[in-house]
C-alpha cells in the first residue's frame, strides 16, 4: 500500500485495512477513560463493598481501575464511597482540590447522593454540595457489579457517548473547565 | 543543619525538656526537635477515618493523639426518632464489618424490656448468621491488616472467602451487607431452600481456606518480624484502658461475653475461647485466625440442630397476627392496626444486655418511656475505647509498627463515631 | 438461670457496701443500680476497682428533659463496671443538673478519657479533672450538644420533583401516633401524601 493510497482509496477500505481515523481528542479520551485511578476515599459501609468490588470476583481492575491511589495527586476518579459527616466535608474539599485535572466523582450510595437514610444535624444531605458529582449509584450500598456499572458509565462519559435526561448528548469531558 | 531545615516547618510546636532530653541521649550535640505530624483521615491504613496526631523523635513515636468524629452520623440521635422496630436498620450500619452482632445486641435488650421470648428457632438461626458475619469480620480484619504491611496476595484471598458467606447471608436475608433481618420477637422471614447445602458447602471448605491463609503469613519471616513483640499491650493496661474482644483476649484478659454473660442459646454450644498472654501484634492476629475456627465449629452446631418451627413470638404484642386471623378476629385487626401504625409499646424502664461481637463487648442500653420510639439509646460500642488502646501500644515504638497496631486494634470507624 | 439476676454476687456485696458513701441500691430488670452523688463517685469507683470491678464498660449520660413524669435533676450520668470474676456487673447512677459538673474519674482509669468527652460533647455535662476535655465526635464549628433533648434533630426537609414539600418531622408525627387526627385514618388525608393513601382502610402491609 502506498502512502498515496491514503489520499485516494476510500474511507470504508482504508478501515478495513487496519488503519483508523479519529481525532486526538477521541484518543486521549480513550486512554483516559479505560485507565481511570480512584483515589482511596472510603468512609463507611460502602468502602467494604468498593473492597467487594476489587476482588477476584467482581474484578474492576479489567476496567482499568487498576490500583487504588492513595495520593490524591495521582487519581483521577474520587468514589465518595459512605456516608459523609460534616466534619469530614472540608477534608474531603482539600482531597479533591488535590486532584490533578481532569478528575471525577462518583458518590457512591444512597448516604453519599442524598444523605441517605440519615436526615440529621451531622450527615452532609447531598456530596454534590460539596464537590460536583458527575456519577450517582443508589443502593445502600450498592452491589459491586452497580459500581463496576457506574464506573462503565463514567467512561462512557469521559468519551462523550452519554446524553442527559433530556437527551441532548453531553460533550465530551475536557476536565479543565470545571471547578 | 538539615535537621534544622526540616523542623523549621513544623515550627510552633512542643519542643520543651523532654525533646531536649530526647535529643541529647539519641543524637548527641545535634539539636533536634520532635515533629508533629498528621496521620489521616484520608490514609489507606488507617481503616477507616481515623485520625492520630503524633509527635514523632525520628522514626519514634513520642505521644500519640487520635481524633475521631469524622464519620460522626447522630445514631444515637435519630434512633429517638423512630419506632423500635425501624431502628434495626440503624444498628447494623454502625459496625458495618460485623452488623448482625449490632442487631443482635440491640433486639436482646429490646427483647428483654418487652419479655420476649424467641423461639427455638430463630435463636439458633441468629447463632448462625452471626457466627458466620464475625468470620467475615475477621477475614476483613486478617485481609486488610496483612494488606497495611504490604501482602498484596492475603487480602484477595480473604476477600473470596467472604463472597462465599455474603453469598450466603444473600440467599437468607436478600442482602450482601447491612442486613435487615432480626426483629424484636424473631426473624423476618424462614430460611429459604438450598441454605443446608450451601452452608454445609462452605463449612467443608473453609478449613482448606484458613489453612491457606496461615501458611501465607505464620510462617512468614517478615510477618513474624513485624509482629512478634510488637505493640505489646499487658493485661493491666488493657484493662486501664477499656480495651476488649479479641485484642483485649490477646493479652490475657480472658472475657469473652458468649460464654460469661450467655445469650440467645450460646451456653448450648460447644466452643473454645482463644486467650493468650503475650499481648503482641502477633498474637492479636493468630487469636483471631483461631476465633474464625471455633466460630466455624459453632456454626455447623447451629446448622445441625436447627429444627422446623416457628421464627417469631407469638405474642401479639410484638409480632403482627397471622394474616388469616384478621378475616376472624377484631382483636387481630386491633393488634395489626396498632403495630402497623405505632409499633410496640414496652414498658418503662431501663435495660442493659451485653454481648460480644466481633470487636469486643458490645452492649445497648435502652431506655424506655412506655412509648413507640425509644427514649434513650447508648450503644457501647467496643471499638471506642479500642481506639484509646493504640496510644500505649504504640509510644516508644517506630512509625511502622504503629500501623501494624492499628490494624490489629482492628477500630471500625462507624462503631468509634456513632 | 437468667445469668444478670444478681444473687449474693460481686455486684450485690458492693451495692450494699457503697451505702456508706450514701449510694442508694436500685433494681431495673435484674440490674443492680446504685445511686450516689457526685463527690462520691471516684471513691466509689476506687473501691469497686479493687473489689474485684475490672472492667469500666461504659460512662453515659441520659437527659431526662422529655420522659413524662420526671422529676429531679435533668441528667443521670451512668457509669457500668464489669466484674471479670463472677461476670457480675454493677451500674453507679449520678443525677447532676444543668450546670452542675461530676468529678472525673480519668486520672485513675484511662478508659473514661474517651466516655468522659463522648458525654460532655454530646450533653453538655462537665468532668472536673478531666486531663483533656473538648469535643469529641462533633465538627468543631457545631455549637452545642446534640444529645440533648432541646437540640433539633436538624432534619433536611425532602422536595419531591413535582414540588411536594415534606417535612419529616410533621409526617413522622402523623405515623406515630404522636399527633392525633394527623393520621390520616380519622378521615384527613396527611399533609405531602394524596388523598387515595390516607384511607382508613388501607393495606399495612408486613412491619
Amino acid at each position: 500500500m502506498a502512502l498515496t493510497d491514503l489520499f485516494e482509496k476510500d474511507f470504508q477500505e482504508l478501515e478495513r485495512e487496519g488503519i483508523l481515523f479519529g481525532t486526538l481528542g477521541k484518543l486521549v479520551a480513550w486512554g483516559r477513560s479505560h485507565s481511570l485511578y480512584p483515589v482511596t476515599f472510603g468512609l463507611a459501609c460502602c468502602a467494604l463493598e468498593m473492597m467487594q468490588s476489587t476482588n477476584a470476583r467482581n474484578d474492576m481492575a479489567r476496567f482499568g481501575s487498576e490500583v487504588f491511589r492513595a495520593s490524591p495527586r495521582q487519581a483521577d476518579v474520587m468514589i465518595v464511597a459512605g456516608r459523609l459527616s460534616k466534619k469530614m466535608a472540608p477534608v474531603m474539599r482539600r482531597v479533591y482540590d488535590q486532584m490533578p485535572e481532569p478528575k471525577w466523582v462518583i458518590s457512591m450510595g444512597a448516604c453519599a447522593s442524598s444523605g441517605g437514610m440519615f436526615n440529621n444535624y451531622a450527615i452532609v444531605q447531598n456530596v454534590d454540595s460539596v464537590v460536583p458529582v458527575d456519577i450517582f449509584v443508589p443502593g445502600c450500598p450498592p452491589r459491586p457489579e452497580s459500581l463496576v456499572y457506574a464506573v462503565m458509565q463514567l467512561q462512557k462519559k469521559v468519551r462523550g457517548e452519554t446524553f442527559d435526561q433530556d437527551g441532548v448528548e453531553l460533550p465530551m469531558v475536557e476536565g479543565w473547565t470545571r471547578s | 543543619m538539615s535537621s534544622h531545615r526540616k523542623n523549621a516547618r513544623n515550627a510552633g510546636h512542643e519542643s520543651g525538656p523532654r525533646a531536649a532530653v530526647l535529643s541529647e541521649e539519641r543524637h548527641g550535640a545535634f539539636e533536634t526537635k520532635l515533629m508533629r505530624i498528621n496521620v489521616g483521615p484520608v490514609h489507606p491504613a488507617t481503616h477507616g477515618v481515623l485520625r492520630l496526631v503524633i509527635d514523632l523523635d525520628g522514626e519514634q513515636i513520642v505521644s500519640l493523639s487520635p481524633r475521631i468524629g469524622y464519620l460522626h452520623t447522630g445514631f444515637e440521635k435519630t434512633m429517638e426518632n423512630r419506632t423500635w422496630q425501624q431502628v434495626i436498620t440503624y444498628t447494623n450500619r454502625m459496625d458495618y464489618a460485623h452488623s448482625l452482632g449490632h442487631d443482635l445486641a440491640y433486639v436482646l435488650a429490646a427483647e428483654k424490656l418487652m419479655d420476649a421470648r424467641v423461639p427455638e428457632r430463630a435463636q439458633r438461626i441468629r447463632v448462625l448468621l452471626t457466627e458466620l458475619n464475625r468470620i467475615a469480620s475477621h477475614l476483613i480484619s486478617l485481609g486488610t491488616g496483612l494488606l497495611d504491611m504490604g501482602a498484596l496476595t492475603p487480602f484477595f484471598y480473604t476477600m473470596r472467602e467472604r463472597e462465599r458467606i455474603f453469598d450466603i447471608l444473600e440467599l437468607v436475608t436478600g442482602v450482601r451487607m447491612n442486613y435487615g433481618y432480626f426483629r424484636v420477637g424473631g426473624l423476618y422471614r424462614d430460611l429459604p431452600e438450598g441454605f443446608e447445602e450451601l452452608v454445609q458447602s462452605f463449612i467443608d471448605d473453609f478449613p482448606a481456606a484458613l489453612d491457606q491463609y496461615k501458611k501465607l503469613f505464620l510462617k512468614n519471616d517478615i510477618w513474624v518480624n513485624r509482629t512478634k513483640g510488637v505493640g505489646v499491650i499487658s493485661r493491666q493496661t488493657a484493662l486501664d484502658v477499656g480495651l476488649t474482644g479479641p485484642s483485649a483476649r490477646a493479652s490475657g484478659v480472658n472475657l469473652d461475653f458468649r460464654k460469661a454473660v450467655p445469650y440467645s442459646g450460646y451456653e448450648d454450644y460447644d466452643f473454645e475461647v482463644p486467650v493468650s498472654e503475650e499481648g503482641d501484634a502477633y498474637q492479636r492476629f493468630v487469636v483471631r485466625a483461631d476465633e474464625m475456627e471455633q466460630s466455624l465449629r459453632i456454626v455447623q452446631q447451629a446448622l445441625d440442630r436447627l429444627e422446623p418451627g416457628p421464627i417469631r413470638d407469638p405474642d401479639r404484642r410484638i409480632s403482627l397476627p397471622p394474616r388469616e386471623e384478621l378475616e376472624t378476629s377484631m382483636e387481630a385487626v386491633i393488634f395489626h392496626f396498632k403495630l402497623v401504625t405505632e409499633g410496640f409499646h414496652p414498658p418503662k424502664g431501663e435495660v442493659y444486655v451485653p454481648t460480644e461481637s466481633a470487636r469486643g463487648e458490645l452492649g445497648y442500653y435502652l431506655v424506655s418511656d412506655g412509648g413507640s420510639m425509644p427514649y434513650r439509646v447508648k450503644v457501647r460500642t467496643p471499638s471506642l475505647p479500642n481506639v484509646q488502646a493504640i496510644a500505649p501500644a504504640s509510644i516508644g515504638g517506630p512509625f511502622a509498627d504503629m500501623i501494624v497496631n492499628i490494624a490489629t486494634m482492628d477500630p471500625v470507624m462507624g462503631d468509634v463515631d456513632k | 438461670m437468667d445469668p444478670l439476676v444478681s444473687g449474693e454476687r460481686l455486684a450485690d456485696r458492693m451495692a450494699d457496701a457503697l451505702a456508706d458513701l450514701g449510694g442508694e441500691r436500685s433494681e431495673r430488670f435484674d440490674q443492680t443500680y446504685v445511686t450516689l452523688a457526685g463527690e462520691r463517685v471516684p471513691d466509689a469507683v476506687r473501691r469497686c476497682r479493687e473489689a474485684g470491678f475490672e472492667q469500666l464498660s461504659d460512662v453515659m449520660a441520659i437527659d431526662w428533659l422529655e420522659y413524662p413524669g420526671h422529676q429531679g435533676p435533668r441528667f443521670t450520668v451512668v457509669y457500668n463496671l464489669f466484674a471479670l470474676s463472677d461476670a457480675s456487673r454493677l451500674m453507679l447512677r449520678v443525677n447532676v443538673d444543668e450546670d452542675e459538673s461530676v468529678p472525673s474519674i480519668t486520672p485513675q482509669w484511662p478508659a473514661a478519657g474517651f466516655f468522659e468527652r463522648e458525654v460532655y460533647d454530646l450533653f453538655g455535662i462537665e468532668f472536673d479533672g478531666h486531663p483533656d476535655l473538648r469535643k469529641l465526635v462533633t465538627p468543631d464549628d457545631l455549637e452545642g450538644h446534640p444529645l440533648r433533648k432541646d437540640f433539633p434533630l436538624g432534619e433536611t426537609p425532602t422536595l419531591f420533583n413535582d414540588g411536594r414539600f415534606l417535612d419529616p418531622a410533621t409526617f413522622r408525627a402523623g405515623m406515630m401516633g404522636r399527633d392525633a387526627g394527623r393520621t390520616g385514618w380519622a378521615g384527613g388525608a396527611r399533609k405531602g401524601v394524596r388523598s387515595e393513601q390516607g384511607r382508613a382502610d388501607g393495606d399495612g402491609g408486613e412491619a
